[in-house]
Parts: structure tokens; sequence; C-alpha cells
């Protein structure tokens, strides 16, 4: 029994004193580049791509008028989609409060947005294109600080 | 273990202190407060698009007439106040209050406009870092 006993609690330091593998992956860029060079272009492509110009030559639609630009906007979709996980990163995240619900909305509307792309909705589109900015406020409202005035 | 975790708090305390106002929504970012500003033009163009609308209006100055590009607040926050892209007639004119953006650019983030038969809206965006003028509902 005690020989037993002793067996099981090696078996169990064992466990403990084993290193953990290196995670296989690793932030290349720090999030202000991820914002700056990945995120925010593909959400102008987005938001350039929806909504409407009027001028005294009347109303223009922005929404996409070729197949090709409608692949355009799925495609910077599916981008945000995943940037969406890059933020969720363990080794990216802030926290897992409101860094993580607004991730995650974030991610929601941008499967929004590529389903509006594939069906070529504009009104969808420049929907979800204004709830893709609700979710940028969340966050950085709470995690960005304000640039300082000259 | 502790390194990791000196390291890491090292890491969040750069990233905080460096990071920038993204240009899309932090006031401070493009805007200047001590340029407050109020603008008497006609409506030439609407732009109804996210994540800002844009109004622009040709205000006549002395020296000849400007065209000045008046950011405003999301169309979804407009739209919930009463305005949308057909409330603003083009030729209407309109008196913008707001703030002048940095440096020399004919670019206002508004705040307030006034329509011709009088009425007032607030059309700005809350929660931008722009000034308190008490001219936002929701602060």
């Amino acid at each position: 029994m005690l020989r037993a006993m002793v067996s099981m609690l090696l078996f169990v330091l064992a466990g403990c004193e084993q290193r953990s593998e290196p995670d296989p992956y690793t932030t290349v860029v720090d999030t202000k580049q991820l914002m700056n060079w990945i995120l925010d272009p593909n959400a102008d492509v987005i938001w350039d791509s929806a909504g409407f110009e009027v001028t005294a030559e009347g109303t223009r639609s922005l929404a996409p008028t070729t197949g090709e630009e409608w692949n355009s906007v799925r495609n910077a979709a599916a981008t945000i989609a995943e940037v969406s996980n890059l933020l969720m990163m363990p080794k990216r995240a802030r926290d897992d409060t409101i860094w993580m619900s607004s991730s995650q909305g974030m991610q929601t509307t941008a499967v929004q947005l590529i389903d509006a792309a594939e069906r070529q909705d504009a009104d969808a589109v420049f929907d979800y294109g204004g709830e893709l900015f609700t979710y940028c406020i969340s966050c950085h409202d709470v995690y960005m600080l304000p640039a300082a005035s000259p | 273990m502790k390194t990791r975790a000196i390291v890491s708090i090292a890491a969040i305390v750069l990233l905080t202190v460096s990071a920038p106002a993204a240009a899309h929504h932090s006031f401070a970012a493009e805007f200047d407060r001590n340029k407050p500003m109020a603008l008497t033009g006609k409506v030439v163009r609407v732009q109804w698009i996210n994540p800002h609308a844009w109004i622009h209006i040709e205000v006549e100055k002395p020296e000849g007439a400007e065209t000045w590009a008046i950011e405003v607040g999301t169309p979804n926050t407009l739209f919930r106040r009463g305005l949308t892209r057909d409330t603003l007639e083009i030729g209407a004119e309109i008196v913008v209050r707001g703030f002048g953006v940095k440096g020399d650019a004919l670019a206002a983030n508004g705040r307030e406009i006034t329509f011709p038969d009088g009425r007032r809206l607030f059309v700005g965006s809350s929660g931008t870092g722009a000034p308190d003028d008490g001219l936002d509902p929701n602060e």
C-alpha cells in the first residue's frame, strides 16, 4: 500500500516536472501594427464598398458593381474574421472581458459580412459595416489611450 | 516563470504608452480642441458612409468660396437622431459648429448642425474624446 502511494506520488510529481512544449505559433507584429497593417485596411474595404454619395447630380450608390469587387468585400470580411482570432490569442489578448467580447463581436459581424458579400447584399454590407465599427469603438474606448494634443 | 511574467508586464506597459489613437474614431488623432469653429454654408455633397458620414458645405469667404468637409457621426447614430441621407438637402444653408482639423485642411469635426428652419441637432460621435462642449446629450 505504501509502495503504491509513493509510486503514485512520484508519478504525479514527474508530470508536474515535465516541461510544456513551446507553442507552435507566435505573434509577429504587435497590436498597433496588426491594426494599422491588417485590420484597418480591410475594414476600409468594407466601409468604402457601401453607402451613398449625394450631390446636385443625384444619389450614387457606392456598392460593388462587379463580381470581382464583391469578392474583394468578401475577402476583406474573411480577413477581419480571422484577425479577430489573432486578437484573442493568449499572447495578444489584454484580458478575458471586454477585449474578448469585442473581438468575438467583431468576428460574428465579419461572418455576417462574408455572407452579405456572397449574396451581394449592399444594404447588409452597409448595416454590418456600421455594426463592425461599434466593436472597434467598444474596444478602443477601454484599451487605447487618446493621442496627446500638441 | 517569473521572468516571463516580468517581460509580459513590461510589454503591456510599453504597448499602452506607445499605442496611438486610430484614425477612424479618436477625436484627438485628427482634430484640434483648440480650434472651435462655426461655419455657415450650403450643402454641396453628403457622403452617407461608415464609419463616419461626411457633409461637405460651401462657405462664402471674402476671398472666395471654400468647400469644407465636415465629419459627423455614424449613419446609424444619425438615423436614430432623425437624420437621414435625404434630410440634408443639397443647396440648403446650414450652420455647423465643431472643431477644426489639425493642420490647414478645410475639414472639421462637426458637433451640431442648425438647419434652415432653426432646428439644432447634435451630429457628433459620442465617446471619441471630443471636448465637453455640452452638445452631446449622451455625455
